[in-house]
């Protein structure tokens, strides 16, 4: 009896100083998915074990030792398999075999490795349950078993003496044990269960930022909702400051610096341009790397993190968290912020989708006012009607390229089209420009012929020519030049219209927009590396390039 | 008989409301003009009685087109346009009619009675004031090249007509020296001569009581007695 409060009191120690360790920083939670947490739980349990050796209590003339060695590879069994227990059992037992003495080692030795094994095959029933294996009873019982057999091998193994040995160590270690195992267990669980509270307040704030935010971001970031923003997270976080960048510039700070982090000021962190450049979480904790404000040399800023926002997998800005020099930068915060910032990310990613939205129903409009642009379709009228007089069959003629243009003007603008119907809508446009203007304007067509399958959205060349037109030949009073080029650029094909005006003004003007609507269509069908852009040499030239992916094109 | 000039940048449609009007048999028709640099000569040099006019035309369009003929000079306009979206502002431009193309014979035919109707009222109503001109067209050989009023230094009138005076040259203008005077603002310093205040160099006082200004560029041009108080104000010297 004496013997089992002994061992009891050493499993008070050992139960304790795990307990600390627990608590330390050095403690990371159990991860057995990954190769480095299961050695780390070799090795804590290896340790435990080994302890229980040390503090056992020697007995029959120090053949035999009362001992906790048990307890470490029942637990290493239970929450890591029969693998991680036999290893610690083994470890635990060479090292009872080869650094002490006694009758008894190698049956205790044999005995630990088996307890292991019998944990790691309870752990695999209950593998599926998770909430059943991890519990003080479990332990307690596998420990008992597990005791049982090992005086059971005692008996057997260790010779003429097993007998007195096995009275000796078998009631302190059949009901010390499994209580010590119990009390191990409790703090294991304690110590998840605390885990378990720390990530549900942080995913609480992170949900009230998100639903704060949602409605904010609705309309995309800017200074106005970025100044909101990095006001609701610093409310929710505790942290001292919280920036918003775009690429390039400050677009919101709230908290300490906001003197000298003032919206609109470029970006001068490297942290920052690195977790931009590197799609990266920076974290600085403010004693091995520390931030060093740029800005202020006042600035008591020194710790951070830094977690990029992104849209379709390119950085639009980030977002940051920064704490002064005097406090700990949490790692619960620097989670948060992380998580923030991927959760930002997808309302962004939201209000873009909505942007595009309404930008195609914006798009569907106008080109359903094009469908009527009461202009081209008087004058072409007034044109064949005059045409009518002197040449019937041109006007005939004319009537059906007429037709052909509103057929083609039928399409949904939802539609992806072909290079090859796109220029026969122009085509169709242009007979009829042709005959309006008669011989005042010029229009070659030098197309590869391989690019005529090639894929845009429907009504993208037809509002460029008749840009060219509006703009192009209504400012000259001479003839008109223009060239529709298509061709191959590498991995690109490139359509280009170009007018011999030079007359292009930025997009204040309803043609403008037709333009920004065009880009912007195939932005949304192949992404943005492709889309639209406009050269101008005043008086002499307009050229309107569309870049495409060549793909789009059959072989 | 109504003389008219028909202006119109798209060839078919000149031919259709020629056809038109000539099946009124109330017309004469005296002038078919492209552009507006073309309507200016017709109107000035033919008089007609009415222009029939466009108003999207390249470069110059038919409101613009109004600003640079002398009011004097100035007939009944009727707009013919292919869109309705222009009629406040062509009424308000004092047009006779406005007209939608295409063109029907019935409408045109009630169009022929306000003119003639308007007959007896002729010449034309009181003036309007009218959007400023900002440039100018000239001819440059057979080429038509529309100056900027900032470029203008000096215009000048000879009996050879009227010459826009720039930095680089001279140029011929159909325009006249009082419509670029009262709408270019362009200042008159001589009976024949006018001249941008933003390109004077110096004012040389002469033996008598005039002075000659010189230009940025060097020209030069007489300052007549009656004009040079008004000068000397806008100058504040």
């Amino acid at each position: 009896m004496k013997l089992a409060v002994q061992l009891v009191e050493a499993l008070c120690v050992f139960v304790v100083i795990f307990y600390l360790y627990c608590r330390s920083p050095a403690f990371q939670p159990l991860r057995l998915d990954r190769p480095r947490g299961r050695v780390r739980l070799y090795l804590v349990f290896t340790g435990i074990a080994v302890l229980g050796n040390y503090l056992g209590v020697p007995v029959v003339g120090g053949q035999a030792i009362v001992n906790a060695r048990a307890v470490g590879s029942v637990l290493a069994g239970l929450l890591g398999g029969p693998v991680l227990g036999f290893l610690v059992g083994a470890t635990a037992g060479i090292h009872r075999v080869t650094a002490l003495t006694g009758i008894a080692a190698l049956a205790g030795a044999i005995s630990t490795t088996v307890e292991g094994v019998l944990a790691g095959l309870v752990h695999f029933a209950l593998k599926r349950r998770p909430e059943r294996l991890m519990t003080p009873w479990v332990a307690a019982a596998t420990t008992f078993v597990g005791e049982v057999v090992h005086m059971v091998i005692v008996l057997y193994l260790s010779g003429p003496q097993s007998g007195d040995i096995v009275r000796a160590i078998g009631p302190p270690m059949v009901v010390a044990n499994p209580v010590g195992a119990a009390l191990f267990m409790l703090v294991v669980l304690e110590r998840q269960r605390e885990q378990d509270r720390v990530a549900a307040a942080s995913s609480a704030r992170a949900l009230e930022v998100a639903e704060r935010t949602l409605r904010l971001l609705g309309r995309g970031i800017d200074q106005r909702t970025a100044g909101e923003l990095a006001a609701i997270i610093k409310e929710k976080t505790g942290v001292a400051a919280v920036g918003v960048t775009d690429t390039e510039h400050i677009l919101g700070w709230a908290g300490m610096g906001a003197d000298h982090h003032l919206p609109g000021g470029a970006i001068s962190s490297p942290y920052t341009r690195q977790s931009i450049a590197e799609n990266a979480v920076v974290f600085a904790d403010g004693r091995r790397q520390s931030y060093n404000c740029t800005v202020s040399p006042g600035c008591q800023l020194a710790s951070m993190v830094i977690a990029p926002l992104q849209v379709d997998g390119a950085v639009v800005g980030t977002v940051q968290l920064f704490e002064p020099r005097h406090r700990r930068f949490l790692n619960m915060n620097k989670s948060l912020g992380e998580g923030l910032a991927a959760l930002l990310s997808s309302q962004l990613v939201i209000a873009r989708y909505q942007e595009q939205k309404s930008l195609l129903v914006m798009s569907e409009l106008k080109l359903a006012q094009a469908q009527v642009n009461p202009h081209f379709l008087f004058n072409a009228l007034n044109t064949i009607i005059a045409i009518l007089r002197r040449d019937p069959g041109r006007a005939r003629e004319l009537l059906i390229h007429l037709s052909n243009f509103f057929r083609k003007n039928l399409k949904r603008a939802s539609d992806v089209s072909t290079l090859g119907e796109e220029l026969e809508h122009v085509r169709a446009y242009l007979e009829i420009e042709k005959a309006r203007f008669e011989g005042r304007i010029e229009v070659r067509t030098e197309v590869d012929p391989g690019l005529l399958s090639l894929r845009m959205p429907a009504f993208t060349l037809q509002p460029l020519v008749e840009n060219a037109f509006k703009h192009g030949f209504s400012s000259t009073l001479g003839e008109g030049h223009a060239t529709i080029r298509a061709f191959r650029d590498g991995s690109a094909a490139v359509v280009v219209v170009e007018d011999d005006a030079g007359a292009w003004q930025e997009p204040q003007e309803r043609a403008g927009l037709g333009m920004q609507i065009v880009d912007k269509r195939v932005k949304n069908l192949y992404g943005e590396g492709w889309g639209l852009s406009v050269e101008c040499v005043p008086q002499e030239l307009t050229r309107v390039t569309v870049r495409l992916p060549a793909e789009g094109a059959a072989a | 008989v109504i003389r008219a000039v028909i202006v119109d940048d798209e060839p078919h449609a000149r031919a259709e409301l020629e056809s038109l009007l000539q099946e009124m048999g109330a017309f004469e028709i005296v002038g078919r003009c492209a552009n507006a640099v073309e309507a200016v000569h017709a109107i000035r040099g033919a008089r007609p009685d009415v222009v029939f006019l466009d108003i999207q035309m390249p470069a110059i369009d038919g409101f613009e087109l109004l600003s640079m003929i002398d009011d004097d000079e100035l007939p009944e306009i009727v707009f013919v346009t292919a869109h309705d979206e222009h009629a406040l502002r062509a009424f308000e431009e004092r047009a006779i009619d406005y007209l939608l193309k295409p063109i029907a014979r019935e409408r045109l035919a009630k169009t022929v009675e306000r003119l003639q109707r308007r007959r007896g009222a002729w010449p034309a109503a009181a003036s309007l004031p009218r959007s400023p001109i900002r440039r100018i067209p000239c001819l440059a050989g057979k080429a038509i090249k529309l100056v900027d009023l900032a470029e203008v230094e000096l215009v000048r009138s000879s009996e050879a007509g009227v010459y826009v005076i720039t930095a680089r040259g001279e140029l011929f203008t159909e325009l006249t020296l009082r419509v670029l005077e009262e709408r270019a603002g362009l200042l008159r310093c001589h009976k024949q001569y006018l001249v941008n205040i933003d390109q004077v160099d110096e004012i040389r006082p002469d033996d008598e009581a005039g002075a000659t200004i010189r230009t940025r560029s060097g020209k030069e041009a007489p300052v007549s007695r009656r004009f040079l108080p008004r000068l000397r104000e806008r100058l504040e010297i």
